[in-house]
């Protein structure tokens, strides 16, 4: 379909260029919010500011990588202390069985961080739990790079990736007659992951409402001590809770390595959860999710119409701005608990 | 009126009969630091009966409590519950053994409906696991309607069937209070700690509650252990009262005796020393 054929339907160009914006912001944005959700799940429920989400991400997309590929754990370790030279040992799993294997990994290393970790510090200044959380996330990055190699690995789930050609097709009939515009650009892959984030986030909303593990779950991140006087185990609820963001996690991290393969800076998408969390505030699951999509659009408006004016590279310091002129005005975010202190 | 709820339904029967020994705490002392909160202090709680634990500000009575249900760990002493001797026990534990309370400053989940507040009170007695829960899975779901309906009967027995779905955290004083004891019934407890109940509420809702302590008790028959500084509430409802004074105990008996202790009227009215 030509534009000449289509006749047009007169929206300018430049208006057309500014929803593309707009739309790869929300994208991108998307991906934000998923990083960011698995930092509201563990905040809300204990308090901890797990700095090593982003590396649980890196993890779990390293170990479905490594499940997928047929790599055998430890290589390099093994190759090194026996002289041998192992590397695969087989074709690999299907897709499906690596990531249900993944996610079983996950909730073992759930166990693991409660037991050898949390237990310890029970009731402990939040800042020293957020300390054992840095030093979990270079323990992990360690171990996973101990444990699958530190090359960048590509990791292909079997979702489609390019530009949309129909999108395309169908943005380009809506500039006017003979204006130089070639339709809109979206990558399938940023709208497979908005799609999946949207089931991720309905699917957790259902099972925190309607469950009596949910229940449990929205209980103890209310009032502890309540909690524990009607017989919820707090230990059992936070496996459980670093369990779902090691799933959340696990979802981030095949989103992001299957944009960008799978790379160990995609620990410091940690990093660029932080704007958005004291945008949306550190407590509230729609806030994430509205955080995520504002610093998304934002940081893409911000590099097609500030850009050009600074010489570019906006994108970078955009986020981190907004979240300092929020700290400024509303520190609790937009939907944070508001903090009234007595004094 | 009995069919209302039907305590003992789910949990296990321990074979004690009514009038006999359910609780029994022995030379239990307890110290922050070098502050001694309780120091070897002894009673006991029957099974059946209302009993009241009263004492000044500062006697340890809270304290108390949380040594029996578990949030704090005594030095020494022992508690028997339904004849199980221990020292220390976490507190899911013995919410799971059928110990539920309330506190003093109302600790219910601010953010949740009441309908919610109450079903968590059932959670020492769900057995379907979280993957089933999950899946919404058949034995999950017709675990979690059977509870429901238990829940909407205490919500019947304590007359909030018209805050539901509010957010208890928008409700007055007096209805948070009797979302809380909702909550403590709803685990059918053998042992119902009341921290307090009548705090802060003006006469009527005093009426209100004391009516339900009662039902509570002479309907379902639950063991209550409750700490109250209205002499005329705890004088009213309970078997046998037992005074605290400075983390010791200074008397223990029917409220009558009590009354006429010379130690526990000092203790109340103070005594010149001279």
């Amino acid at each position: 379909m030509s534009p000449a054929a289509n006749g047009g339907h007169g929206v300018s160009p430049d208006f057309l260029n500014f929803i593309e914006t707009v739309l790869n912001g929300l994208m991108t944005g998307v991906m934000y919010s998923l990083v960011a959700l698995g930092f509201v799940l563990i905040f809300k429920a204990s308090g901890i500011f797990n700095f090593a989400q982003g590396v649980m991400a890196l993890f779990a997309a390293l170990t479905l990588v490594g499940l997928q590929t047929g790599q055998v754990p430890f290589a390099h370790l093994i190759n090194a202390m026996l002289g041998t030279d192992v590397h695969h040992w087989g074709p690999g799993l299907p897709t499906i069985l690596a990531i249900l294997l993944t996610m079983v990994v996950m909730i073992i290393l759930a166990f693991i961080i409660e037991k050898v970790v949390l237990k310890h510090l029970v009731n402990q200044e939040p800042i020293i739990l957020f300390m054992a959380t840095i030093g979990l996330a270079y323990f992990l990055e360690g171990f996973g790079d101990l444990m699958w190699g530190a090359d960048v690995k590509a990791l292909d789930v079997g979702l489609p990736t390019g530009g949309s050609f129909w999108w395309e097709d169908v943005t380009r009939g809506w500039a006017p007659e003979g204006a130089d515009y070639f339709g809109m650009y979206i990558d399938t892959l940023d709208v497979s992951a908005a799609i999946i984030a949207i089931i991720l986030v309905i699917a957790l909303t259902i099972f925190s409402q309607y469950t009596a593990t949910g229940r449990a779950l929205r209980a103890v991140a209310d009032d502890h001590q309540a909690a524990l006087s009607v017989g919820i185990s707090l230990r059992g609820i936070w496996v459980i809770v670093w369990s779902i963001s090691g799933f959340v996690a696990l979802v981030a991290g095949i989103m992001w390595g299957a944009k960008s393969g799978v790379q160990f800076s995609l620990s410091l998408i940690a990093l660029k959860a932080l704007p958005v969390l004291i945008l949306g505030g550190f407590t509230s699951i729609p806030g994430a999710i509205v955080g995520g999509l504002i610093i998304g659009v934002g940081e893409k408006l911000a590099e097609a119409y500030v850009g050009p004016l600074v010489g570019g590279a906006v994108e970078n310091w955009f986020a981190y701005m907004v979240a300092l002129a929020f700290l400024l005005f509303r520190p609790q975010g937009l939907y944070g608990e508001k903090i009234i202190e007595r004094i | 009126m009995n069919q209302h709820i039907d305590p003992g339904s789910l949990r296990a029967d321990d074979g004690i009969e009514r009038g006999g020994m359910l609780l029994h705490v022995d030379n239990i002392s307890l110290s922050f630091g070098g502050v001694k909160a309780i120091s070897d202090i002894s009673f006991d709680v029957k099974k059946g009966e209302i009993r009241a634990i009263i004492g000044p500000n500062g006697a340890g009575k809270t304290s108390m409590l949380n040594v029996i249900n578990g949030f704090y760990h005594p030095q020494e002493g022992t508690i028997t519950f339904r004849g199980e001797k221990r020292r220390r026990m976490r507190p899911h534990h013995a919410a799971s053994q059928g110990i539920a309370r309330t506190f003093q400053n109302i600790a219910l989940f601010k953010g949740m409906s009441t309908l919610d507040n109450i079903m968590t009170g059932r959670m020492t007695l769900m057995r379907s696991n979280i993957l089933s829960q999950a899946m919404w899975f058949g034995p999950a779901q017709k675990e979690e309607l059977a509870h429901r309906e238990t829940v909407e009967k205490i919500i019947d027995f304590l007359e909030i069937e018209h805050i539901r779905k509010t957010p208890v955290g928008r409700l007055p004083y007096g209805l948070q209070k009797r979302v809380e004891l909702g909550r403590a019934l709803a685990a059918d407890p053998a042992l119902l700690l009341l921290d307090e109940p009548m705090a802060g509420m003006n006469l009527e809702e005093k009426e209100d509650m004391s009516r339900f302590v009662l039902d509570v008790n002479q309907q379902f028959g639950t063991t209550i252990a409750l700490i109250e500084h209205d002499m005329g509430v705890v004088m009213d409802l309970s078997d046998r009262v037992v005074v605290l004074d400075y983390g010791r105990k200074i008397g223990d008996g029917t409220p009558d005796e009590v009354r006429n202790n010379q130690d526990v009227i000092d203790a109340y009215l103070g005594v010149s020393h001279d």
